[in-house]
């Protein structure tokens, strides 16, 4: 009887979990392996579309977007969010105001985000004006038709969409700091900067290393905002990974291929998540 | 941190004065005040019906996903915080490995499968999947293994039987976990674009987020109407944070902190 009962209360659950998340993952590894197109048969093909995908320009340019958009978010996010919970932290008046201000856009979808920031950066549109104002040399049709500042224009709209929640992530750990160590700190004159390097910095390692980990598993997989954009372009120069395995497997219908694209990113992923795992145990720190 | 803070708000601000106006033109800074204040874009958004379909489907989807998510992770997590049998352990880490698993890894499969299940274009593809969350499932467990279990204990002396017990007693008690699960689950849901978009084929049901990129996508809308349509969808997750705070807080934090 009591078995019986808690199956009944995992079966939810276990449900769940079986068909929609085991079953994908090892059913996609599988047509990695496979010329599956939905019409007609599958057929193994060993490690081909592997070798077919490196040496697609499309997928290439997908992946170094990808890369570059990763590389170049994710340290200043970082770093942006860290700055502002530190001088949140600090007790100023009104902080409470401020923590929740800059969370909002987090929490918003990104759907709308991406349509706002469409129409700022659009010609004519006022992000594209200010640019001018201050003298940059901004394309006369707005920053999401140039190769050259499409994908950074996205970029930067993505630093500002995250970084209240990383605040947030920053501000938990900083009240986890026991506060006697501060007092103790005080009292041997140790000053604000001293404070800040010898013990907050310090405190906060294990989850700044929560904070890449998340963030790099997000941000490999940008594809709303690109979605919504610029359809990966113009000229492919804002297509991601996710794009390509959406572009290949679910509109033209290649399943295999794109099936072996989103596992070579889950690889990569994985690879970094990893690393930064390691590194939080090795240095002691537990998660 | 007040410019910041300003720099943070201003493109939501942009959103809502550029869907009060009628003839918005930002061809100048000043563009913003130009024109005059009306609610004439939402009424021509919600014309015709279009939108009125995308917000209730938005709502019956997320309400329903909350609700299942309430009573599912209750019992999940309870299950696995109070019983101990074969795979307990590796059935509470799965929740925490499946956060690590990237959607687009499932994506193409969730959609082969559920166009075999008969459910491509349907409620049931919008739904199914989200029943029970992992995220949730962690949330419920670490939340009842830290309540005394005495009350349990003495209502099963008294005879009360499992789901009893779980139902009268536990859940009460799990109030303010339950609170930060539901709004987290649904908001996210409200938000959610990726799986409706691809799991969805027809105007009847798209949820607002799919609705909103495909009224840009299909015919070149107005600013101003576009910007009606991002409102209704921004407005009501803004108030439900305002109001819920301190939940939407925790829930992001339990992870981490705990985690």
């Amino acid at each position: 009887m009591n078995r019986i009962n808690t199956a009944i209360l995992v079966s939810p659950w276990l449900l769940t979990l079986g068909i929609f998340w085991v079953f994908p993952v090892v059913y996609s590894l599988g047509l990695a392996f496979t010329d599956y197109r939905i019409f007609g048969e599958a057929t193994f093909v060993g490690l081909a579309n592997f070798g077919r995908l490196l040496g697609d320009p499309a997928f290439l340019q997908a992946f170094s977007n990808t890369a570059f958009f990763v590389f170049g978010t994710i340290p200043l996010t970082t770093v942006i969010a860290l700055i502002l919970a530190l001088l949140i932290n600090d007790k100023i008046p009104g902080h409470k105001i401020f923590q929740a201000g800059y969370f909002i856009p987090s929490i918003t979808s990104m759907v709308v985000i991406a349509l706002i920031f469409s129409s700022l950066y659009a010609r004519g549109g006022y992000l594209h004006l200010l640019g001018r104002l201050i003298g940059f040399d901004v394309p006369p049709n707005g920053y999401l038709f140039s190769t050259k500042t499409a994908l950074s224009a996205i970029m930067i709209m993505d630093i500002w969409v995250a970084v209240g929640y990383y605040v947030l992530l920053f501000l938990a750990g900083i009240k986890g700091i026991p506060e006697e160590v501060f007092e103790a700190a005080r009292l041997d004159g140790a000053g604000f900067w001293r404070r800040l390097y010898s013990i907050t910095l310090p405190q906060l390692e294990p989850i700044t290393l929560f904070v890449l980990v998340i963030n790099t598993i997000r941000s490999f997989q940008i594809f709303v905002e690109i979605y919504v954009m610029t359809r990966g372009g113009p000229l492919g120069s804002t297509s991601t990974v996710v794009y390509f395995v959406f572009d290949e497997g679910l509109h033209k219908f290649n399943i295999g291929y794109a099936s072996a694209a989103a596992y070579l990113l889950f690889m990569v992923i994985l690879i970094f998540a990893i690393v930064q795992l390691k590194l939080v145990t090795h240095r002691g720190g537990s998660l | 941190m007040s410019l910041i803070l300003i720099g943070m708000l201003s493109p939501l601000v942009y959103m809502v004065t550029a869907s009060l106006r009628d003839v918005f033109s930002p061809a100048s800074l000043i563009g913003i005040f130009s024109g005059n204040l009306t609610l004439a874009n939402y009424k021509e958004v919600f014309a015709g019906g279009r939108m009125t379909l995308f917000v209730l489907n938005s709502l019956l989807v997320a309400a329903v996903v909350t609700a299942a998510n309430i009573v599912f992770c209750l019992m999940t997590g309870y299950a696995l915080a109070r019983k101990r049998f074969f795979g307990s352990k590796a059935l509470f880490y799965s929740a925490t490995a499946i956060l690590m698993i990237p959607q687009h890894v499932v994506i193409i499969p969730v959609f082969i499968l559920i166009s075999w299940l008969g459910m491509y274009n349907t409620y049931w593809a919008l739904i199914l999947p989200w029943l029970v969350n992992p995220l949730g499932v962690f949330l419920m467990k670490q939340y009842i293994s830290n309540l005394p279990d005495d009350c349990e204990q003495a209502a099963r002396i008294d005879g009360a039987g499992e789901f009893t017990i779980l139902f009268k007693i536990v859940m009460p008690l799990c109030k303010p976990a339950l609170a930060v699960l539901a709004v987290q689950v649904f908001l996210t849901n409200w938000n959610s674009f990726l799986y409706p978009f691809i799991l969805t084929s027809s105007t009847e049901l798209y949820t607002l987020p799919v609705g909103l990129a495909m009224m840009q996508g299909l015919q070149q809308m107005e600013l101003g109407r576009l910007m009606a349509g991002s409102t209704i969808a921004a407005l009501p997750v803004i108030i439900v944070f305002l109001f819920f705070q301190r939940q939407i807080t925790e829930g992001i934090t339990a992870g981490a902190v705990k985690g």
